[in-house]
C-alpha cells in the first residue's frame, strides 16, 4: 500500500516536473500550422500537381522548368533589388532619424514625442492600407498629387506605376516609407544603452562629432545593426500585401517579388507544382538568413 | 557643455529635421483624409487642392452604407481579440517552461520557434489552403484565428521567456518553500510581476493581427467574413477612379482604431518595442 502510494507520488511528481504539457499548446500549434505545411510544400514542389485536380505524380520537372524561365531571373532580380534599396534606406533613415530623436531628447525639444509617433504610425498600418494610400499618391494625371509637385518642378506627367522601370521605384519607395520605423525604434533602443561614459570620454579625447559616430558608436552598435539588418531582409523578402494593393505586380511582372510570383502561380494559374518549387526558394532564403541571424545572436550571448 | 549660440543652431537645426521627417511621415495620411472629404468634381481638380473647398463628409456615411467596411471592423474586432487570448494562454506556459524547466533539447526547441517566425505566411497558407478545402474549413473563424495565432506565437514566447529572465529564481525558491505549486509560482508569481511584459505582448500581437493579410486573404472567401485589411483591398478593387474619395473615406476608417490606441498607448508601444528589440 504505502509502496504504491509512494509509487504514484513519484509518477505524479515526475509529470509535474516535466515541462511537456507546458509546452504542449504550442507544441501543437507550430506544428500543424509550420511543420506540416512546410512538409508538404517541400513534397508539392517535387510533384506537377495543380491546385485543381487532385491526381499527381512525383517530378523534378517543377525546378528544372523553374530554372528555364526567363521570368524567374527576372522576379530575382526584381525581388533582388527591392530587397537590397528597401533594406538599405530602411536602415540608413532609420538610423538618422533615431539618431535625430536622441539628440532632441537630450536637449529636451518639445516634439520629440510626436515625430516618434509619426514615424511609427507608419509601421502600425495595414500594408494592404499603406499600398492603396501610395496607389492614390502616384496617380499617374494632373490631378495625382505626386504628379502636381512633378509639374511644380517644370516636369511633364509621370507613369509613376504604368512604367516597369518606375514602378520598381515606386513600390521600393512606398515600402521605405513603411519599414523605416522598425528599424528607428530598434537603433533608438540600442543608441540608450550605450554607455554614456564611454562616448564622454571620446568627446573629452577631442574626437569630432563624426568621429564618435564612426569610431565609437558604430561599433559598439554593431550588432544590433546586424540584427536588425537581418529581420529587416527576411520581412522585406516575405513583403507580399502593401505590394499587392499598389500595382498587383505589374506592369508585367516588373514588380512581382517573390511571395506575389508564389502566390499567382498558385492560385491565378493553378499550377502549385511550380508555385511550390518557388516557395521553396523562399523557404531556403528563409532558413539560411535565421541562421545567421542565429550565429550573430549567439556570438553576442558570448560576448 | 555647449555655448548659448551653438545650442540654439544645433536646435535649430533639429527642428528643421523635425518638420522634414513629420512631412514625409504625416503627408500621405493628410493626403487621404484630404481626398476622402472632397466632393467628385474635386477629385479630378488641376492642380490637385490641398485642402478640400467643401467638406464632403457625406462621403463617410456613403462608403459606410455601401461597403459594409463597419462589419470589416467588427470581424478584426472578434478575429484580434480571440488572437490575442488564445497567444497569452499558449505563449505564457510554454514560455514558462523554456525560462524555468531544465529539459533536453531546449535550445533546439529555441531555435525551432525562432525559424517559424521567420517563415513567410504565403508559405504556409498555400498546404492550409489545399488542407482546409478538402475538410471544408474555409470560411472557419476557429482555423484561421488558429493559424493567425501561429504567426504570433513564436515571436510572443520569446519575448515572455525573455521577460521572465529577469525575474530573479529565488522569488520561485521562495513559494516553493512556502509550498506553492509549478501552477501557482506562475499565476502568483511569474505573471503578477510579469504585466507590463504581457501588456506588452498584447500590444504587438494586437497591431500585427489587424495588419494581418495574406492568411485571410487565402483562408476565407465568404465576403461577409472579411477583417479590415481583405475587406478594403476589396473595396479598391471593386470601386473605379471616380470614387477614389469613397475608397480614401474607407481607408480612413479602417486604419482609424489602429491610429487611436496607438496615440492612447504610443508610450507602452515604444517600450514594448525597444525592450523587444534589445532581448533579440
Amino acid at each position: 500500500m504505502k509502496t504504491t502510494q509512494a509509487g504514484q507520488k513519484k509518477k505524479a511528481g515526475r509529470w509535474r516536473d516535466s515541462p511537456l504539457p507546458w509546452l504542449l499548446p504550442l507544441g501543437i500549434i507550430l506544428t500543424f500550422v509550420f511543420l506540416y505545411p512546410v512538409f508538404e510544400i517541400v513534397r508539392f514542389s517535387f510533384t506537377n500537381a495543380s491546385l485543381m485536380d487532385t491526381d499527381y505524380e512525383y517530378t523534378i520537372g517543377s525546378f528544372l522548368r523553374l530554372v528555364q524561365l526567363p521570368g524567374f531571373y527576372q522576379m530575382l532580380t526584381v525581388t533582388g533589388i527591392f530587397v537590397f534599396a528597401s533594406v538599405f534606406f530602411q536602415l540608413f533613415f532609420g538610423f538618422l532619424i533615431a539618431l535625430i530623436i536622441d539628440r532632441g531628447q537630450q536637449l529636451k525639444m518639445r516634439g520629440t514625442v510626436a515625430v516618434r509617433t509619426a514615424v511609427l504610425t507608419a509601421w502600425a498600418i495595414p500594408g494592404v492600407i499603406i499600398g492603396i494610400i501610395w496607389r492614390i499618391m502616384y496617380n499617374e494625371t494632373e490631378s495625382g498629387i505626386f504628379n502636381h509637385f512633378v509639374s511644380l518642378f517644370g516636369m511633364d506627367t509621370m507613369p509613376f506605376l504604368s512604367d516597369p522601370q518606375m514602378a520598381l521605384f515606386a513600390v521600393t519607395l512606398a515600402n521605405i516609407w513603411r519599414g523605416t520605423a522598425f528599424s528607428m525604434i530598434l537603433l533608438y533602443a540600442g543608441i540608450q544603452t550605450l554607455p554614456k561614459d564611454v562616448m564622454e570620454a571620446a568627446k573629452i579625447d577631442g574626437a569630432s562629432a563624426f568621429q564618435r559616430l564612426t569610431k565609437v558608436m558604430l561599433p559598439m552598435l554593431a550588432p544590433i545593426i546586424l540584427i536588425n539588418l537581418i529581420i529587416i531582409s527576411i520581412d522585406t523578402f516575405n513583403t507580399f500585401d502593401m505590394v499587392m494593393a499598389l500595382t498587383g505586380g505589374g506592369p508585367g511582372q516588373s514588380t512581382e517579388v517573390i511571395a506575389l510570383s508564389i502566390y499567382t502561380s498558385i492560385f491565378r494559374e493553378f499550377n502549385l507544382g511550380h508555385g511550390a518549387a518557388t516557395a521553396v526558394v523562399l523557404l531556403i532564403i528563409n532558413v539560411g538568413m535565421t541562421l545567421v541571424y542565429l550565429k550573430i545572436l549567439g556570438k553576442r550571448e558570448e560576448r | 557643455m555647449l555655448s548659448r549660440k551653438q545650442r540654439f543652431l544645433t536646435k535649430t537645426g533639429l527642428y528643421f529635421c523635425y518638420f522634414v521627417i513629420l512631412a514625409f511621415f504625416l503627408f500621405p495620411l493628410l493626403w487621404v483624409i484630404s481626398l476622402s472629404l472632397k466632393t467628385r468634381e474635386e477629385l479630378f481638380a488641376t492642380p490637385p487642392t490641398i485642402i478640400p473647398e467643401t467638406f464632403a463628409f457625406e462621403n463617410y456615411a456613403r462608403v459606410i452604407e455601401q461597403s459594409g467596411v463597419l462589419n470589416y471592423i467588427q470581424n478584426s474586432f472578434v478575429i484580434v481579440t480571440a488572437t490575442v487570448i488564445v497567444t497569452l494562454l499558449t505563449a505564457i506556459p510554454a514560455a514558462y517552461a523554456i525560462s524555468r524547466f531544465k529539459f533536453k533539447g531546449k535550445s533546439p526547441l529555441l531555435v525551432i520557434i525562432l525559424m517559424t517566425q521567420m517563415i513567410s505566411a504565403v508559405v504556409i497558407s498555400i498546404p492550409l489552403y489545399r488542407l482546409f478545402a478538402q475538410l471544408d474549413l474555409i470560411n472557419n473563424y476557429v482555423v484561421l484565428i488558429i493559424v493567425y495565432v501561429a504567426v504570433v506565437l513564436p515571436f510572443s514566447t520569446w519575448f515572455l521567456k525573455g521577460y521572465f529572465d529577469t525575474i530573479p529564481y529565488a522569488m520561485d525558491e521562495a513559494a516553493i518553500v512556502d509550498g506553492c505549486s509549478k501552477f501557482q509560482i506562475l499565476t502568483k508569481i511569474l505573471i503578477p510581476t510579469s504585466v507590463p511584459g504581457i501588456v506588452s505582448v498584447t500590444i504587438l500581437v494586437a497591431v500585427q493581427s489587424w495588419s494581418q493579410f495574406v492568411i485571410p486573404y487565402i483562408l476565407l472567401d465568404d465576403d461577409r467574413l472579411y477583417p479590415v485589411s481583405v475587406g478594403v483591398m476589396n473595396l479598391q478593387s471593386t470601386q473605379e477612379s471616380v470614387s477614389t474619395h469613397l475608397l480614401a473615406a474607407g481607408s480612413v476608417i479602417s486604419v482609424l482604431p489602429v491610429i487611436i490606441l496607438f496615440i492612447l498607448l504610443q508610450r507602452f508601444i515604444v517600450g514594448a518595442l525597444t525592450s523587444g528589440a534589445v532581448k533579440g
